[in-house]
């Protein structure tokens, strides 16, 4: 302890030596605006390497929950990729499907189809109109069938030269001739107005044999679908009002909330159908 | 005693004022300053303390800095001149010299003498232009700036050494 003592009271003028430098330099960092910005920006530097050092370690202990989040992420990625592919396979079937039936419909009975965007789109009035971005100049008239991938959609009421107005199923004035699938009786379906989930078969005759659960087609008698074009799927079956009929709630295949690619269809022989058809109501 | 102190204070103004108001207003070719006022420091007697030697080339470097506006440089530069002086002129003067030896050319001849200043200069103007520069990305610059100082600052020496009465 002397030793020490001795030792520090013969150096003091190294302690005072340090002090008054210590004093200069404040003063050189507190009043000079050049070595001020010098020292405190190379602090900083070091601040911000010091930082940089410890966030590197940081980072290293957050690996564990960093894995796990990935991990998790993974699994749900895995998991969406799956059902991704099986939709895929799904719909490449049902195209493969569907293009075959084209080519049947077309090559029987000359139906031309045309594919076309929904752009503009109602489905809270009782008479709901859609409107599709093709018209005239490509080929779409009127009475001609809408439907999608699910289903049927309607019937083309009005063409302008590139617009055209569809008539949905969802319209109170829409009646589309259908048939249940694998069944003997037709009726035209009819909307409520009510649920735009919901459409109704409205004279099915008292012979036809079906249950809950049937699909519901179009039967290809008003010439303006091709026979067999999916509409809905049987719901509930109860007797019309006067009892001579069944009326049959459809669950309609078709998302009306949802639409954007729709398919055209048209019948080349539709106006000699119609033409014949007058002649017989004329006679 | 008194009397000595009283000396001391007058050629401390002196030479402040002298080195604040003439000298430090000078910078040759951008990079030589004169620094005479470090004369006060080189002359004083041997057996000064080093503390002592500490508070007057403190005071001494700040009032330059006062006038200068560079508030700590040359007190900085000047306390390390001063820290180090006692050593410095260790070197160059016998044993046998008296304790109250007052660092000369006629005391310890022109080469120790010349030798003596020129360290001791060198010494004040690194410190010095290392902190007025406060970095040493610079080497060039700063070598050339306390080169030619220290020249300068040695002739101004020599000069006044020559008309020094004995």
């Amino acid at each position: 302890m002397q030793t020490i003592l001795n030792f520090l009271v013969r150096h003091n003028h190294w302690f005072l030596f340090i002090i008054l430098e210590g004093i200069s330099f404040m003063l050189i960092v507190r009043f000079n605006n050049y070595q001020s910005a010098t020292f405190f920006t190379s602090t900083n530097g070091m601040a911000g390497g010091v930082y940089n050092f410890l966030s590197d370690i940081d980072n290293y202990f957050g690996l564990r929950s960093e894995n796990e989040q990935l991990l998790e992420q993974n699994v749900s990625l895995i998991g969406e990729v799956t059902e991704l592919k099986a939709q895929l396979k799904d719909l490449q079937a049902r195209e493969a499907m569907m293009r075959d039936s084209v080519v049947c419909a077309n090559i029987s009975t000359g139906f031309i189809f045309n594919t076309a965007s929904v752009v503009n789109n109602s489905l809270n009035a009782v008479n709901n109109f859609i409107v599709i971005d093709k018209g005239v100049a490509d080929g779409v008239t009127s009475e001609m069938g809408v439907f999608d991938s699910k289903g049927v959609i309607g019937i083309i009421y009005l063409a302008s030269n590139n617009y055209s107005l569809v008539l949905p199923l969802l319209n109170s004035k829409s009646n589309i001739s259908c048939r249940v699938r694998g069944g003997n009786g037709f009726s035209s379906l009819q909307w409520d107005g009510a649920d735009v989930r919901y459409s109704y078969l409205v004279d099915l005759p008292r012979h036809t044999v079906f249950e809950r659960g049937d699909t519901v087609e179009t039967s290809g008698f008003s010439s303006i679908f091709p026979k067999g074009v999916p509409v809905g799927r049987i719901d509930k079956i109860e007797d019309s009002v006067d009892g001579m009929f069944y009326r049959a709630r459809v669950e309609l295949f078709v998302d009306f909330a949802s639409l954007n690619s729709v398919f055209i269809v048209g019948n080349d022989g539709h106006k000699e159908q119609n033409e014949l058809e007058s002649k017989i109501d004329g006679k | 005693m008194t009397t000595v102190y009283l000396i001391r204070i007058r050629n401390f103004i002196l030479f402040a004022m002298l080195q604040a108001l003439v000298f430090s207003r000078i910078h040759l070719f951008g990079y030589a300053t004169v620094y005479i006022y470090l004369l006060f420091l080189l002359k004083l007697p041997r057996h000064t303390s080093c503390n002592e030697l500490l508070i007057w080339g403190f005071l001494l470097g700040l009032t330059v800095d006062m006038f200068g506006n560079t508030p700590g440089i040359n007190a900085a530069a000047a306390t390390v001149l001063a820290f180090t002086r006692n050593s410095v002129l260790e070197n160059f003067i016998h044993k046998g010299n008296p304790d109250n030896l007052k660092p000369g050319v006629h005391t310890i001849s022109w080469g120790g003498y010349m030798g003596y200043t020129i360290i001791c200069m060198l010494i004040f103007n690194v410190v010095l232009y290392l902190l007025d520069l406060f970095s040493i990305n610079y080497p060039l610059p700063l070598l050339i700036s306390v080169a030619s100082s220290t020249v300068l600052t040695m002739l101004f020496v020599v000069v006044t050494e020559c008309f020094t009465r004995k």
